[in-house]
Order: structure tokens, then C-alpha cells, then sequence
């Protein structure tokens, strides 16, 4: 039931994007961790990884009245895009460097992907000062010395504040295996 | 030892995720899942790129609402901007040698060409009178045309001095050079046979003779999203000629040498966005002219040089404004 009523909301989101490009920013809200989490696993730095980012969202935008909903999640179509810009980048640059050309994700990739999507939601919901802390210390990968002058705090209180972030983290992932929410399907665009 | 606590130990396990090694299983079961969720977050979004894209769709959402298409009306893709010494001269030269049709002239208060624009065939050209701070860019151009010989007549007629007389060249072409009072060459040529000629390529084919050719194509590849069609080459990687497709326009190119001296170009780009551009021709190792603005004219628009010299003005139409 509950995936029904999220799949009938998301077509709902999706419909009003294509009638309004202006409601596009609800599905990138959504989306965005899912896409970047998938891009980030198989580029070699962030530089990559957002600029791929930035051209998928921009794709996607600019052919959004062209996804049909035909029982293939929106997630799907999204990923899609990013596999083709992912081989795309492969072709003009990666082969030459000799990296393994990219696939679609299978069964193992799709969970991490999914739970990094869901961890990019969760971290918002952080307290703010648990938040900075998470931000400084794995996205922008500060030292603890680092974040402790930033905040003006001492270094036991900046990874006492770090363990309680992660400890918050853990207790609202859903402890339950996810469900698939996007399949093996390929969508029809 | 004094044993340490939960998030000393937890924070050991991080330092050394941080690090450069594998991800580590510390012994203790609670620290470990914190260390997976850890890992997991080093692989989130910034939040200033998050934002940052946010800001540039809606911005690109906001365009596509609009009807208009991002190349203004009557332009392609590529459009070459002349920067000469003796704007109108070269102007009447075009108009006398190519029957070129002017369709809007902005002077400066001194009656100097601020801005011009007119049409070639199919093609449309751009020119300005250079200044300070635009000194001469004066480009090579591609012209095709039906009937060579004549065009080549007129064009010395018209004030042109001959580069080359026209020649049935091994490329299957017919061409013959001229250069024109503002010191811009043009190439005016007919397929002959089996031709290089693209099948949809138009009256006017921007052409860059750059030193650096071969790294040039890769520039254009990583900025502007480019697509090699077609390069010969000897074997140690001297460019002929390339020929390399922008949007809907083909573009030329080859290697500076004797004759035919490095001329960098000024170069008009219509994209569909022109911040995303600005910054992909950054990152590919143009230098910024100018940060896109808003132009009153209806354009966002910015510049950048890229490593051989060429100045590309990269723009979105955004709206119709009457001059």
C-alpha cells in the first residue's frame, strides 16, 4: 500500500513538472542523493561526480515532457541518463585512463545506492550543530583540530558530537531491508 | 592504558576511513555500523552544489517556460564576430563581393560600428570596429559558394587582395583565398566530386588556424561538447584540417603553418545554457572574459578565451527585444 501511495505521488509530482517546468525542483529535492549517490560510486573524484550530476538534472529537465509513465519509476529514467552520461564520459575520457566502463547498477549497488539517498535526506534532519559537524567532517573531510576551531569547541566535543550524529543517523535508517523502490525495469522514455 | 571511550575509538576507526586505506572493521560491532554509515557520507552531495544546481534549474526551468528558442531568430549555433579596423569598409566588401544582406547596425557616438549583423547566403556574420578594448581579431572564413571562379572575380573587385587564385584542389574542392580590407581571409570554395563538404554544412564555415590544433579539438570536445567528424593528420599528430560539429553548425580547423599564420577568432555561440557552458569551457582551460550577464538585448552572455587564443562569446537567447 504504502509504495502505491508513493508511486501515485510521485506521478503526481511528475505530471505537474511537465505541465510547469517551475515544479521540476520537487523531483530534483527527491532525487538528488539517489543520482549523485549512484554517480559518485563510479567516478574517480567530486569534481566529476557533480559536474555528471549537473548534466543529468539539466537532461532530465529539458526532456521531461518526453518521460512516459509506463510503470517504470521516475528513479529509473533518471539513472538511465546518468549510466548513458556516465558512458558517454566513458567514451570521450575514462577509457583512455583505463578505467572499467560503467553498467547500470545491479542488486548490491542498488541498496547502497538507496541508503546513501535515504542518508542524504537524514543528515537534514540532524540538529544543526551535529549537521556542521557531519558536513565538515565527511563531505568536505576536515581534520577534528579543524572543525573544533571552526566551532570554537574542543576536539572531544567536536567527535563526542560526531558520534552523536552517527548514532542519530543510525536510528532513523530504517532498520527493515528497502524495498526496491525503482526495479531492474528500464523506463520508457 | 586508560581505555578510550566510545567516540575516541569511533573516531580512531574514521581517521583511518579518511585515510587513504581500506575501510576498517574495528572489533567492536557498535563502532562498526557507525563506521559503514560514516563511509556512506563521504559520498553525499555538498550542500553548496546542492543549492548551486537548485538555483541554476529553476533559472533553466524559468527559460524553458518562455517560447522563445535559446539561438535568436535568423543565427545558428556558431556565428563568427569580426573585430577589424574599418568595420563598414569591410561590410560594403562583404555586401559588394557576396551579396551580403546587412540587417542591423548599432554605431558607437563617433559613427564607428559598435555592432552589425548581416547575412551570407544562409549564414549570418557579426562584426564590430575594434578599440582599445577589442583590438583586431580579423578570422578566416569558409564561404561556399555555386560559382568560384566569379565570387573570386568580385571579391578583388570589391577592394579583396588575392591569397591564392581559384584551384581544383586534391580535397574535392574548388577554391581560390582572398583577403579583405579588414584582414580577414576568406576561403571561398565549391565540392567538387568526392568532397569534404558535409552535406548540411552552410554558406559560412567559421575556420580557425590555431597553433596547437590536435589539443585544440580536445578543448572543444570537454567545453563545448563538441563532435569530431572528420580530421586528417600526418603521422606524428600535425591537424590538416578537422572539421568539428557545435549545436547545429560545423566548424573548421587546421594547423598554423607558412602561409596560412595562427589567426585566433572571435566566435558566437548560441547555447542552451550559457552559465553551465561558461563554466565547462572553464574547467576544459579557457580563461573568463566576462561572467554571463543578462544583456539588454536579450541575451545571457559571457566570454572566454580558450587556450589558442579564440574569444568565445557564449549566450542563451533568452527573450525578443526589438532593437
Amino acid at each position: 500500500m504504502k509504495t502505491q501511495r508513493k508511486d501515485a505521488d510521485e506521478r503526481l509530482l511528475v505530471e505537474a513538472a511537465q505541465a510547469d517546468p517551475a515544479r521540476f525542483a520537487d523531483l530534483y529535492e527527491i532525487h538528488l542523493g539517489r543520482v549523485y549517490a549512484f554517480i559518485a560510486g563510479r567516478v574517480r573524484n567530486r569534481q566529476e561526480a557533480e559536474d555528471l550530476t549537473s548534466q543529468v538534472f539539466q537532461q532530465a529537465l529539458q526532456n521531461i515532457r518526453r518521460f512516459e509513465w509506463r510503470g517504470a519509476p521516475f528513479a529509473a529514467w533518471l539513472l538511465r541518463i546518468a549510466a548513458n552520461a556516465m558512458a558517454d564520459r566513458w567514451q570521450r575520457v575514462a577509457r583512455e585512463q583505463g578505467d572499467p566502463p560503467p553498467g547500470p547498477p545491479d542488486g548490491a549497488a542498488t541498496e547502497d545506492i538507496e541508503r546513501r539517498a535515504l542518508l542524504c535526506q537524514l543528515v537534514d534532519t540532524l540538529p544543526a550543530d551535529q549537521q556542521r559537524v557531519v558536513v565538515a567532517r565527511f563531505i568536505e573531510q576536515k581534520s577534528i583540530g579543524d572543525i573544533a576551531q571552526e566551532l570554537g569547541r574542543s576536539e572531544g566535543a567536536v567527535k563526542q558530537l560526531q558520534f552523536r550524529a552517527l548514532q542519530n543517523l543510525r536510528a532513523r535508517i530504517d532498520p527493515k531491508p528497502r524495498p526496491n523502490t525503482w526495479g531492474g525495469r528500464r523506463a520508457h522514455a | 592504558m586508560p581505555k578510550r571511550s566510545l567516540a575516541g575509538r569511533l573516531d580512531q576507526a574514521i581517521e583511518a576511513l579518511l585515510g587513504s586505506g581500506p575501510v576498517p572493521s574495528p572489533p567492536d560491532a557498535r563502532v562498526r555500523e557507525l563506521v559503514r554509515i560514516a563511509a556512506d557520507l563521504r559520498q553525499l552531495p555538498r550542500k553548496e552544489f546542492k543549492e548551486n544546481l537548485k538555483v541554476h534549474l529553476q533559472r533553466r526551468a524559468k527559460m524553458a517556460t518562455t517560447t522563445v528558442s535559446f539561438i535568436r531568430e535568423g543565427f545558428h549555433t556558431l556565428t563568427p564576430y569580426l573585430v577589424v579596423k574599418g568595420a563598414a569598409e569591410v561590410l560594403e566588401f562583404a555586401r559588394q563581393a557576396f551579396g551580403a544582406q546587412e540587417l542591423l547596425r548599432v554605431k558607437r557616438p563617433d559613427g564607428s560600428i559598435m555592432h552589425a549583423e548581416f547575412r551570407v547566403g544562409d549564414s549570418m556574420i557579426e562584426i564590430g570596429e575594434a578599440n582599445e578594448q577589442f583590438p583586431p581579431l580579423p578570422a578566416t572564413i569558409h564561404l561556399k559558394v555555386d560559382d568560384v571562379d566569379s565570387i573570386y572575380e568580385r571579391a578583388l573587385h570589391a577592394g579583396g587582395t588575392s591569397l591564392y587564385p581559384p584551384t581544383d584542389q586534391e580535397y574535392g574542392e574548388r577554391d581560390g583565398g582572398v583577403r579583405d580590407p579588414g584582414g580577414n581571409h576568406w576561403y571561398i570554395g565549391s565540392p567538387r566530386g568526392e568532397t569534404h563538404f558535409l552535406p548540411d554544412q552552410r554558406s559560412v564555415t567559421p575556420y580557425l588556424h590555431i597553433e596547437g590544433a590536435a589539443r585544440c579539438i580536445d578543448f572543444l570536445k570537454q567545453g563545448f561538447r563538441a563532435e569530431e567528424v572528420m580530421r586528417h593528420q600526418t603521422p606524428d599528430g600535425i591537424v590538416h584540417h578537422a572539421k568539428m560539429r557545435i549545436g547545429d553548425s560545423v566548424l573548421e580547423m587546421g594547423e598554423a603553418h607558412g602561409q596560412f599564420p595562427a589567426m585566433p577568432a572571435n566566435l558566437h555561440l548560441y547555447v542552451p545554457d550559457t552559465d553551465a557552458v561558461y563554466r565547462q569551457a572553464l574547467a576544459a582551460g579557457a580563461t573568463s572574459v566576462r561572467e554571463p550577464v543578462d544583456e539588454p538585448y536579450g541575451d545571457r552572455s559571457g566570454g572566454v578565451r580558450d587556450p589558442f587564443g579564440n574569444t568565445w562569446w557564449i549566450a542563451t537567447h533568452v527573450k525578443d527585444v526589438q532593437f
